[in-house]
């Protein structure tokens, strides 16, 4: 069952198009997340549902009802924002019964829903803090309690762990996701992270430029990047950009596939450092490089190798298991093949 | 090295001479005129000597139990709590709209508030006068076109303490939270932005309270039959004709007039301690907007 569902939606600022064009669906109990980089349009997307920002032309519609018409406040909607913006001057608990409150709901029914949402964003022990008096984790679960409070269609959450560190962050999407799939409310969830949009979303529309590159599940949209902005902006791939020659592109003898439909005469390779394979000795095959660094990351190293090209050199990134990589020194000229099957190739626009 | 070799705080300098000279001599150029009105108001008779020639309460008697004194005092009194409270009702409504809904009539209030520090009070009478003559001729000359003079010339203060104490509060996050949370406009500014403001609330009405209590030329021009302290003040002077104790009594009431706004301005710096008044408007007010 669809819950969110976006026809046609465009917003212009000026000459820029903020949003161009955006349909969209979002099924029912599912977190969609929009990814991009700032300014793609994933913000006003957010801000449109909401009724923050009036789209002009398109369609939303919430629970199977056109919202357009309808201001925030009579939206079905919750709302959690990157700075918290939790009302200073009430408690934890007050702060999450606002929304039952301003809805003049009766007293015991709003103790007993706030005793609930406090159980379930964990901070029963801080119910009686203001704002101030809670970490900055506290006060995003605060914000989403308050945001889950009037059982809302659609849970909106907007870049909500970008104020965090590092620590936090992860244990607080974790603790997103747990509580998104309890209360099983559907959710759209704005990021720039695409490893935070990956590890928490059920699907995940990459945008760029107000349209929507491409809308996947997360382990599609790393093996499968359906455009060259999406291969780009998920996961750190090497790209390298080569001439075609027969309908094909190769990059020396580390790798040759046939070239991407519409790519005239240049094409842009995408593949993964994992699946570089490096190898070292007499009996290897491939494409000749340089170790120019290895960086010992761990489990995996790093490898930064050199490769000569006709007119430069091309550089690349290599990730190999520790133990794989600790017989080959940096300086080392080794031996590299990627293989064919994960390489996502597409013309470059002239 | 030598980071840790800094020491946590500045130390404290002894006072030198030059310091103490020119905080001593502020200190007197300040204090001096204000203490010799204190004395002049108990003195008998104050002569060619640097005190005066004896002491005595009966100015301070006639002045408190002089009938057109008191009647002047509540008036000013009135005047300027209903001056900061009109303050409160036009401006928080006003500078609260002016950042969430629309930011373009930010340059017009601001313009606006620079016209009573551009244009003399007494211009801005007249201007308000002429104005309400075609407008409404009815309260020509009466206390409540005074009242809105003084509203209008108080404003500025309320409007950037209130303004710097929703930048502060963060307004326009809190309003959008709020929006979403399902609260109307009405319930926006009753739970949320006036409980965040009370500081600046507070500071704009003092001083909105003070600009009026002192005001003279506007009470002079726009409401001939309005009784005020200061005109009560201007009349004692130029009635003088030689009779004892009228500058003394004068005195008296200065004095009272002054530790009322002095007692106010205590009340706004100890409420702003430790912090910075924000009386000025902000230079940055960029937060709130979207950047994708």
């Amino acid at each position: 069952m669809t819950a969110v569902s976006l026809r046609g939606v465009t917003k212009q600022y000026g000459t820029v198009h903020a949003l161009d064009n955006i349909s969209l669906d979002i099924a029912s109990g599912e977190l969609l997340a929009l990814l991009g980089p700032s300014g793609c349009g994933k913000t006003t997307l957010l801000r449109s549902v909401a009724g923050l920002v009036h789209p002009d032309s398109g369609a939303i519609e919430i629970g199977g009802r056109d919202v357009s018409g309808v201001a925030t406040r009579e939206r079905p909607i919750g709302m959690v924002f990157q700075s918290y913006a939790l009302f200073p001057n009430m408690t934890v608990r007050e702060n999450i019964a606002f929304p039952l409150s301003v809805r003049r709901r009766p007293e015991a029914e709003i103790r007993r829903r706030v005793d609930d949402l406090l159980d379930l964003v964990r901070l029963v022990p801080q119910a009686d803090r203001y704002p101030n008096e809670i970490s900055g984790g506290q006060a995003q679960r605060c914000a989403l309690g308050r945001a889950l409070a009037p059982a809302p269609d659609v849970l909106l959450l907007d870049e909500p762990l970008s104020a965090l560190d590092a620590l936090v962050r992860g244990r607080l999407r974790d603790e997103i996701r747990r509580v998104q799939q309890l209360v099983k409310t559907t959710a759209l969830y704005v990021t720039h992270d695409q490893s935070e949009a990956m590890a928490i979303a059920d699907r995940v529309a990459v945008m760029n430029h107000g349209r929507i590159e491409q809308l996947a599940v997360p382990a599609e949209l790393y093996e499968e990047p359906s455009t060259s902005f999406a291969a780009t902006f998920v996961g750190s791939r090497n790209a390298v950009e080569l001439a075609v020659v027969d309908g094909r592109i190769a990059l020396a003898e580390a790798f040759s596939v046939p070239a991407p439909v519409g790519a005239a005469e240049r094409a842009i390779a995408f593949f993964r450092p994992e699946d570089v394979t490096v190898a070292a000795g007499p009996g290897a095959k491939g494409q000749p490089a340089t170790v120019e660094l290895k960086v010992y990351l761990g489990a995996t190293t790093k490898m930064h190798l050199a490769i000569p090209v006709e007119g430069g050199t091309a550089r690349l990134y290599a990730d190999l298991p520790s133990r794989d990589a600790a017989s080959i020194d940096q300086g080392a000229e080794v031996r590299i093949v990627v293989d064919p099957a994960h390489i996502r190739a597409f013309p470059v626009p002239d | 090295m030598a980071l840790t070799a800094l020491p946590r705080t500045l130390p404290r300098s002894r006072p030198s001479l030059g310091r103490v000279l020119l905080f001593g001599g502020l200190f007197g150029y300040f204090l001096l005129p204000m203490v010799a009105v204190v004395l002049y108001s108990f003195a008998t008779r104050w002569t060619a000597n640097i005190l005066p020639d004896g002491y005595t309460l009966d100015w301070w008697i006639s002045a408190v139990t002089d009938s057109a004194v008191r009647e002047a005092f509540g008036t000013t009194l009135i005047l300027a709590t209903l001056t900061a409270l009109l303050d409160i009702v036009l401006v928080v409504p006003a500078a609260y709209w002016s950042r969430v809904r629309n930011r373009r009539i930010r340059t017009f209030i601001e313009v606006s508030a620079a016209i009573p520090f551009a244009l003399p009070y007494i211009v801005i009478a007249f201007g308000l006068l002429q104005f309400a003559g075609i407008v409404t001729p009815g309260i020509q000359g009466t206390f409540p076109l005074l009242l809105l003079g003084h509203t209008a010339i108080a404003f500025p203060f309320m409007y950037w303490a209130v303004d710097g104490a929703m930048s502060a509060a963060g307004i326009e996050r809190l309003s959008e939270a709020a929006e979403a949370c399902g609260a109307s406009p009405y319930q926006i500014i009753r739970r949320v932005v006036l409980p965040n403001i009370v500081p600046g609330i507070v500071s704009g009405a003092l001083l909105s309270f003070a600009t009026s209590f002192g005001e003279f030329a506007m009470v002079q021009t726009l409401a001939r039959g309005v009784y005020t302290i200061p005109i009560w003040s201007a009349g004692e002077i130029r009635s003088y004709s030689g009779d004892a104790g009228a500058f003394n009594r004068l005195a008296a009431v200065t004095v009272v007039s002054f530790l009322v706004l002095f007692v106010l301005s205590g009340i706004v710096v100890y409420r702003n301690r430790g912090q910075i008044v924000r009386l000025l408007p902000s230079v940055a007010n960029s937060e709130g907007r979207p950047t994708a």
